[in-house]
């Protein structure tokens, strides 16, 4: 909870209002803008969006008696330099299905440069538009603006109109250029009931005035669809051509001089940081005639366990219950029949990479195939384990990779994964799509992302499936080294829970001759022997790895003395953070703790002079910790270190707090150990 | 930056077509692959037969029967299959099928059940190449697929090359290729890597077939020729051909560069008389030639950018030079000829010339002429030495081509016919970066800096980019580039960009909290601040491939380091020097006084190719410079 809350906290809207300023007609390019050599908040910006206006409203089409949607952009860019010029081309997308297509349409272009005194205009022609079938469901069009000079200002048009009225695109707000002024302008008829959010860490202003629409509506003499109660009605001779009034709710922007959008090491789902307008219909209501889409969580719940695709999934146990009768005959453990299904749907299913929080091709289909998207596989799971005699229920999940919706809405969901409840137990949550996976250990596209576990009584809550305790990196290495400074050792590597899932799912398959590779690459050791590895199969026990090493340029050997950082190849080196701030949270995944405990034997005639001192600190808010202990036992030299991020998330207030903790540990991790000839 | 012009050479990824007889069976079932064939094995390609039927000039039918065992998740790339198709290739069959381990069918596509989409060739604007392609979830390891496909083109300037091996950690338990030339139009060929491998040829006048068995799974080396100087390669092509319905005839460079000129290039030179006479006010002032291409060079530049088009027949021949000059963008054809067009309004001869763009050089080869290349360059001669001008490039200096294109044989189209050269090689002595760095020390460990390092040749390609990125990845790229310093600010950047002389200088501030080490009485300090060698080069057990340096370069150091005044400088190592056959090394440090040392380092690598025995010389030859480069001096507390 405490971490949806940090998520929710960055994305939440500011509202303000403002007034809106002067008119940027179309074609009206002034020399000022074509002028301006540099753009003044940014001087290094190569270009700059110096206008952009989107409009999104609802147009009555009389011919088919129903509404259109439609989106009209116009951009106004400025080039100050040829390494702008990669924003003089743009494209766009329009979605098609079997049934309908959107179009585009008023594409306009204009290229402006200034001789002298003079503003030659160069129109974009037939010759630099290009249209192409991008996929099955999409059409692309693509366009480039001719004659491009420095300091050429372009600009271009276009309308899209759409009949898939109940879906309004995400609107971007940001770009990885600046905007200068931003406008948007989205009119939305009472038939229509959006709720809308926004995400970014940028203040927006959004302003909501009330306006009046009409249109001119005819009945259709033969079988006439009546827009007040949305259905076809019967003949009505005698009605006539009549006008039907209507209110609108206008949702305005006006936003200036908005900085671009750079992303960031470990940034998690950025989308949920850019600066963004989303629109999800709530309910249509036409008459007295009103259907929700969504209005509670009640609501959403009932209607996603009456939907076909995902509760009617739920229900079907005739495909498999041959299968899994057959697979926990016998048993009467619920701990142990939880384990053999969820077991059983990992092996025999493989995912195809697609999220989704409804089925496509069904889980009869998918079963079949053994192949299917993220609900085929634990819609199917959830309902084996039910069909079992097991407490279990989905739950929807906002991955990573889709923006989290602050509303009840089916839409904000794209996966899916199972909630168990087993006798004297907590929830246990499973992903049979994962390979890797373990019961609560979850990919990281799931744990980065939002969850909400749905029963069947309607009841609905938030979770938080991001691991309470960090997860651990346990290294012991033990070495000698003679009087030339040459180290030999010994290195045992345990990888633990989330860290050993990654290891799994990054070099799992790897042979031996690749790992081999990989160690070498990593530590940047040439003399690497004896490797050895365990556990990469057995899931649920650490990931464990061997290797004796033979390293001849650790120590350094000057005079009578040797130095050394005690860690080698272990210690931390580069600082993963090199922005000097940050504007957005930075996302681990999970909390994690490396552990290192080092044993040196020195050589003979050699006495220690200098060994680091033992130390550590702390991170506010319990955030992380790390210590350095250093000891002699025995004429040996032992070093143990910590270091600990326990908050998956930090908050950009804290970036330099963690950027400094790295720091300070490069620093502790490369403290020199002396030696002295007797 | 620099594109490709022919989609269908990028990725020649051979396909497959022919009937499943009973004896294939045995080759679906990936569990008794034979173990020398999966060793390091991620695929094994089971057998592959390609069958080209050349009816006419007009009319190729190319028929494909792969049949791939994917040993695990890695190996999923050698058998995703796919055919390409446009306006003049057609797809007449095309079906997947997927086994699992056992031979038993698990999965078939057909052709409708593919999926359809444009190419995206990454550089692109628009073009109207689609492939056809499936996608497979694979349910377990192995598994095998069954691909078979036939394509027919009416195009027969280019025939597909017999490429049986086309990556690392594939094996070839079988591959086949086999061209039958009915009408016995004249076919040549050339092979190339045959010797080591169990190889058959067959060649008449109606046919030529070649056939391979049992080749291992190699891994990739660093330092390593490229894929095809090292694995079997066969070139096809056919005295007459058609390009997209433009008819041809070529034996040798000499003619199919006459072709090509005279079919695909001339004739599109027209400009408006607005832009002679704006070109010949440009050059009025200046004398020489190279001057006059410089100035032009120069127009185009800022007049042009590089958008990529291929359409059709526009693949091959670049819009004429009219449309540039109106459009103000075009392709590497497109700017090449308007170059080409600007530069003859003023009497000056110039050649559009055919090159493969990379950084990792590519010959035209030499005595095999045949549709090669995917990208254009002018040459223009001059009396001493050839000037190469690339003319997609809005920011290179003139006559400057970098390492897209440099050393390497290029076709030179000219009125008289095709010719062979080579373009201009950037030697060692030629490729510079000298630092220099006054460096200031204190006691409570910290270190500031005022760098300034000056790159020539192709270190100002590599390093000249930086001046065009924002601050904020400035300071990234230099923070990234001395990862090893922990904690470096970089306080103050200034650029400085020569095009005449073809100079980049940077000027830095720079500083750190803790660049030194204390340990008691001792401050160590690294005196190698800024060119710590950061290669890292793996050891084989058994190298198999020759070692290739692909260019040579000098790096010079020289800082005067300032050590703070609560400590001595005791004795300082002497200098040190390594000389291989692959280049040379110094190391050195001086007393000044007895608050300053002077840091000298020096650095050659020489580029050439050297035999595989010698890999592990150089290897230790960097490993040492490695060592040296960080180590550390200590200075005592007085």
């Amino acid at each position: 909870m405490k971490i949806l809350n940090k998520v929710i906290l960055v994305i939440t809207l500011i509202l303000t209002t403002n007034t809106f300023a002067q008119d940027y007609k179309f074609g009206k390019v002034s020399k000022e803008e074509l002028l301006e050599k540099s753009y003044p908040l940014d001087s290094a910006a190569n270009a700059v969006v110096l206008y952009e206006n989107k409009k999104v409203y609802y147009e009555y089409n009389p011919t088919v008696r129903w509404f259109l949607l439609i989106t009209e952009v116009h951009r106004r860019v400025k080039l100050y330099n040829k390494n702008g010029f990669d924003y003089a081309s743009d494209d766009f997308l329009l979605y098609k299905n079997t049934k309908a297509e959107e179009k585009v349409s008023d594409l306009k272009g204009i290229t402006y440069n200034i001789d002298g005194d003079k503003i030659i205009k160069t129109k974009l022609k037939k010759e630099g538009i290009f249209e192409n079938e991008f996929s099955e469901n999409y059409d692309q069009i693509k366009f480039t603006m001719p004659d491009l000079k420095d300091n050429s200002v372009i600009e271009y048009k276009y309308k899209i109109t759409s009949p898939f009225v109940y879906n309004i695109d995400r609107l971007v707000l940001q770009d990885q250029i600046p905007i200068k002024k931003l406008e948007v302008k989205v009119e939305l008829p009472e038939y229509f009931n959006f709720k809308k959010f926004t995400t970014g860490y940028l203040p927006i202003d959004l302003k909501e005035t009330p306006s009046d629409g009409s249109f001119m509506y005819t009945p259709n003499r033969a079988k006439f669809f009546d827009v007040e109660s949305r259905s076809y009605g019967s003949t009505k001779p005698k009605e006539k051509t009549r006008a039907v009034d209507y209110k609108i709710n206008v949702n305005t922007i006006l936003s200036t001089d908005i900085p671009a959008f750079k992303k960031e090491p470990y940034s998690g789902n950025t989308s949920n940081y850019i600066s963004s307008l989303v629109y999800e219909l709530q309910f249509t209501k036409f008459g007295n005639s009103v259907e929700n889409y969504a209005t509670s969580w009640e609501e959403i719940i009932r209607k996603i366990y009456s939907n076909a695709n995902f509760g009617g999934e739920l229900d079907k146990t005739n495909y498999y219950k041959d299968d899994v009768q057959k697979l926990i005959g016998g048993v009467s453990d619920p701990v142990k029949k939880a384990s053999l299904i969820y077991n059983f749907v990992k092996s025999k299913m493989s995912w195809n990479g697609k999220h989704s929080a409804v089925s496509r091709a069904g889980v009869r289909k998918a079963y079949k195939e053994g192949t299917g998207n993220a609900a085929e596989i634990n819609l199917m799971l959830t309902s084996m384990l039910k069909y079992a005699g097991i407490k279990a229920n989905p739950v929807l999940v906002t991955s990573n990779s889709k923006v989290v919706s602050l509303f009840p809405t089916l839409d904000g969901f794209d996966y899916v994964i199972s909630r168990v409840k087993l006798p004297n137990q907590g929830a246990v949550y499973l992903d049979a799509t994962d390979k890797y996976g373990e019961p609560n250990v979850l990919p990281t596209r799931v744990i980065q992302g939002v969850a909400r576990v749905i029963e069947e009584n309607g009841k609905t809550q938030n979770i938080n499936l991001r691991p309470r305790n960090p997860s651990l990196n346990r290294n012991s290495i033990q070495y000698e080294m003679d009087v030339d400074g040459m180290v030999k050792g010994k290195s045992n590597i345990y990888h633990l829970d989330y860290l050993a899932h990654s290891f799994r799912e990054r070099y799992g398959i790897y042979d031996q001759g690749s790992h081999i590779k990989r160690i070498k690459e990593k530590y940047k050791i040439t003399e690497l022997s004896n490797y050895e590895i365990k556990g990469t199969s057995e899931l649920g026990k650490p990931v464990n790895e061997r290797f004796e090493f033979m390293l001849d340029d650790q120590v350094e050997v000057i005079d009578n003395e040797m130095f050394f950082s005690p860690l080698l190849f272990l210690s931390h080196k580069e600082n993963i953070f090199k922005s000097d701030d940050r504007k957005y949270p930075v996302d681990f995944g999970h909390g994690f703790s490396n552990m290192y405990m080092v044993n040196i034997k020195i050589p003979e005639g050699y006495e220690i002079i200098e060994l680091p001192e033992s130390g550590g600190f702390k991170l506010p808010d319990d955030m992380g910790s790390f210590s350095f202990n250093s000891k002699l036992v025995n004429g040996m030299i032992q070093i143990s270190v910590t270091e600990t991020i326990n908050s998956p998330i930090i908050l950009p207030s804290y970036y330099p707090v963690i950027k400094e903790y790295y720091n300070q540990i490069i620093q502790k991790e490369s403290d020199q150990v002396v030696l002295k000839k007797i | 930056m620099q594109k490709t012009i022919q989609l269908i050479l990028v990725a020649v990824f051979l396909c497959a077509s022919i009937k499943i007889s009973a004896q294939d069976n045995i080759n679906l079932q990936s569990i008794i692959i034979d173990s020398t064939l999966t060793k390091d094995a991620n695929a094994v390609v089971r057998s592959e037969e390609v069958l080209i039927e050349i009816n006419s000039i007009n009319s190729v039918r190319v028929k494909t029967k792969r049949i791939v065992t994917v040993l695990n998740k890695f190996g999923k790339g050698y058998a995703d299959s796919f055919e390409w198709y446009s306006p003049s290739t057609k797809i007449k069959k095309l079906q997947a099928t997927i086994y699992d381990g056992f031979g038993k069918e698990v999965k078939k596509y057909k052709k409708k059940d593919f999926s359809d989409r444009s190419v995206y060739d990454g550089i692109s604007l628009m073009n109207d190449d689609r492939m056809k392609y499936f996608e497979y979830t694979p349910v377990d390891y192995p598994y095998t697929l069954v691909f078979e496909s036939e394509v027919e083109k009416s195009s027969s300037a280019f025939i597909q090359s017999w490429k049986p091996v086309i990556g690392y950690r594939l094996s070839v338990e079988e591959s086949s290729y086999k061209i039958l030339n009915p009408t016995k139009i004249p076919l040549r060929s050339k092979e190339t890597n045959f010797g080591g491998y169990a190889i058959g040829v067959n060649k008449l006048d109606s046919e030529i077939s070649y056939s391979i068995k049992g080749v291992k799974a190699e891994l990739p080396e660093v330092n390593s020729p490229s894929f095809y100087e090292i694995f079997p390669k066969a070139m096809l092509a056919l005295e007459n051909f058609a390009l997209e319905g433009v008819e041809g005839s070529a034996t040798d460079w000499k003619s199919f560069g006459k072709w090509r000129y005279d079919n695909l290039l001339v004739g599109r030179d027209q400009l408006p008389e607005e832009t002679i006479q704006k070109i010949n006010k440009l050059v009025s002032n200046v004398n020489t030639k190279e001057e006059k291409v410089k100035l032009i060079y120069e127009y185009v530049q800022n007049k042009t950018r590089y958008i990529s088009i291929q359409l059709g027949i526009g693949g091959w021949v670049p819009f004429p030079a009219s449309d540039v000059d109106r459009l103000g963008y075009g392709d590497c054809k497109a700017l090449t000829n308007y170059t080409k067009a600007l530069l003859s309004t003023q009497g000056i001869q110039s050649y559009y010339t055919v090159v493969y763009g990379d950084r990792n050089k590519e010959d035209i080869d030499f005595d095999f002429a045949s549709m090669q290349g995917n990208h254009i360059i002018l040459n223009v001669p001059n009396e001493e030495e050839d000037i190469w001008l690339e003319c997609t490039n809005q920011t290179l200096p003139f006559n400057f081509i970098g390492d897209f294109t440099d050393n390497r044989n290029v076709l030179v189209l000219k009125p008289e016919g095709g010719e062979i050269k080579r373009t201009k090689k950037y030697g060692p002595e030629e490729n510079i970066l000298h630092t220099t760095a006054t460096v200031n020390l204190t006691a409570d460990k910290a270190m500031n800096a005022t760098i300034r390092r000056k790159s020539k040749g192709l270190v100002y390609n590599w390093k000249y980019g930086i001046q065009f990125k924002t601050p904020k990845d400035q300071q990234l790229h230099y923070k990234e580039h001395w990862g090893y310093i922990n904690n470096l600010e970089i306080n103050s950047i200034k650029h400085g960009d020569d095009k005449d002389a073809i100079k980049f200088t940077e000027d830095l501030e720079v500083s750190c909290s803790s660049y030194t080490k204390k340990a008691g009485s001792r401050l160590l300090v690294a005196p190698n601040l800024f060119s710590c060698d950061q290669s890292n080069l793996p050891k084989y057990e058994n190298r198999q491939t020759p070692l290739v340096i692909s260019r040579g370069y000098i790096n010079t150091d020289e800082y005067v380091i300032n050590i703070p005044k609560e400590y001595a400088i005791g004795n300082l190592p002497e200098k040190k020097s390594i000389e291989t056959e692959f280049g040379s090394y110094t190391y050195e440090l001086e007393k000044i006084n007895e608050s300053q040392i002077k840091f000298k380092r020096f650095l050659k690598i020489i580029d050439g190719t050297f035999p595989k025995e010698k890999y592990e010389e150089y290897r230790k030859f960097r490993s040492e410079i490695k060592k040296i480069d960080k180590s550390k001096i200590v200075l005592k507390q007085q």
